[in-house]
């Protein structure tokens, strides 16, 4: 359990890129009218910056 | 609560015990009274906050406006609580205690931290006020304005010391239940987080929550724990915290240029420490307090 637990917050900046931040830039995005390059959605353009943003941040230890 | 109480013309030369004791009648004198604004405060921010959301869901309020006034309503939590932490509002045994432990539970959860561990890690503040290792406050400590907010910011990413510095606090005290209660506390916020946004909700969250509650961390930060105490070292009970003038003014920066007076005697209701303070001021100087509102 407190393994489980560690492991979990260990991954907050990756489960909160992809979990939250990716849907908040992709509906974002469809509430300005933009769309995503290179004929992507703007769903998986946003997991893709998100999660480029998360892995970055959890390597980093920061998102700043 | 109305008598006058007469200093001395010269306190210079009155022995500590005389300082004192008068220093304790002043602080008597605007203590003990029911704090009712901070009830309703807490309570009329929460209803606030909670009819935010169904409003800017179905469309009645904008969602700009609506973040706007989320970041009010965030950056209005912490006080009430804070009058709470310090059983201002009802002490142990009094008739009206379940409503101090309301308050402060009630309202806690929307910056994301159980009541208890503002409580015993803000009590720990004042006893170990800007000591290196013993303040669980002591990283707001900047050397300028625009330090403390990046510093603020700072603090709060996953390898932010603060947050070592409040689980160390708990544990300190023997409260590992705290510590897991805050670890739920923060999945759990995530979580709800999350089920909006996928829920199609992501802007709602993020603009009526998560934004605020970052806004309004840094600005309780800068004014509650930077500003008063600023600069960090000094230590003592004199000398720990400051009294200040704000370019904000006193509603802006939320009592805090009186801040000096909380330290001296938490139990002084928020509202009533600018008149305490004035009051007080004469003793305070003559005591080599940091006093910088002029």
């Amino acid at each position: 359990m407190e393994h489980a637990l560690k492991l979990l917050l260990a991954s907050m900046p990756m489960i909160f890129a992809l979990g939250f931040l990716a849907p908040v830039i992709a509906q974002g995005m469809d509430a300005l009218g933009w769309s995503a390059p290179f004929g992507t959605t703007n769903l998986i353009f946003a997991l893709v910056v998100a999660g480029t943003l998360g892995i970055v941040a959890q390597i980093r230890g920061s998102w700043v | 609560m109305s008598e006058t109480i007469t200093l001395p013309s010269d306190l210079s030369s009155l022995p500590e015990k005389d300082l004192r004791k008068l220093e304790l009648q002043i602080a008597r004198k605007h203590s003990g009274m029911f704090p009712w604004e901070a009830v309703v405060w807490a309570f009329g921010n929460l209803v606030c906050w909670l009819a935010l959301w169904p409003l800017v869901l179905l469309d009645v309020v904008p969602l700009w406006l609506g973040f706007i006034i989320a970041t009010i309503n965030m950056s209005l939590v912490y006080l009430p609580t804070h009058e709470a932490q310090h059983d201002i509002i009802a002490r142990p045994g009094a008739k009206l205690r379940w409503l101090n432990e309301l308050v402060g539970h009630a309202t806690s959860w929307m910056i994301v931290t159980p009541f208890n561990v503002f409580r015993f890690t803000h009590l720990e503040h004042h006893k170990h006020t800007n000591h290196p290792e013993l303040d669980p406050d002591i990283t707001s400590n900047a050397d300028g304005p625009w330090q403390a907010i990046w510093q603020a910011i700072k603090q709060r990413q996953p390898n932010g010391k603060r947050s070592q510095d409040y689980l160390a606090s708990l544990q300190r005290q023997g409260r590992d239940d705290l510590v897991l209660m805050t670890i739920l506390f923060r999945l759990g916020h995530l979580a709800i987080l999350c089920a909006l946004a996928w829920s199609g909700f992501a802007l709602e969250a993020f603009f009526l929550w998560w934004l605020p509650y970052h806004i309004a961390l840094t600005y309780l930060v800068f004014f509650l724990s930077w500003a008063p105490h600023y600069p960090q070292p000094e230590q003592g009970r004199y000398r720990n915290t400051r009294s200040w003038m704000s370019k904000v003014g006193n509603i802006g920066s939320m009592g805090m240029q009186f801040h000096i007076v909380h330290h001296l005697h938490p139990y002084i209701p928020l509202t009533r420490t600018p008149a305490a303070y004035r009051e007080m001021r004469p003793i305070l100087e003559a005591r080599g307090c940091r006093l910088e509102d002029h």
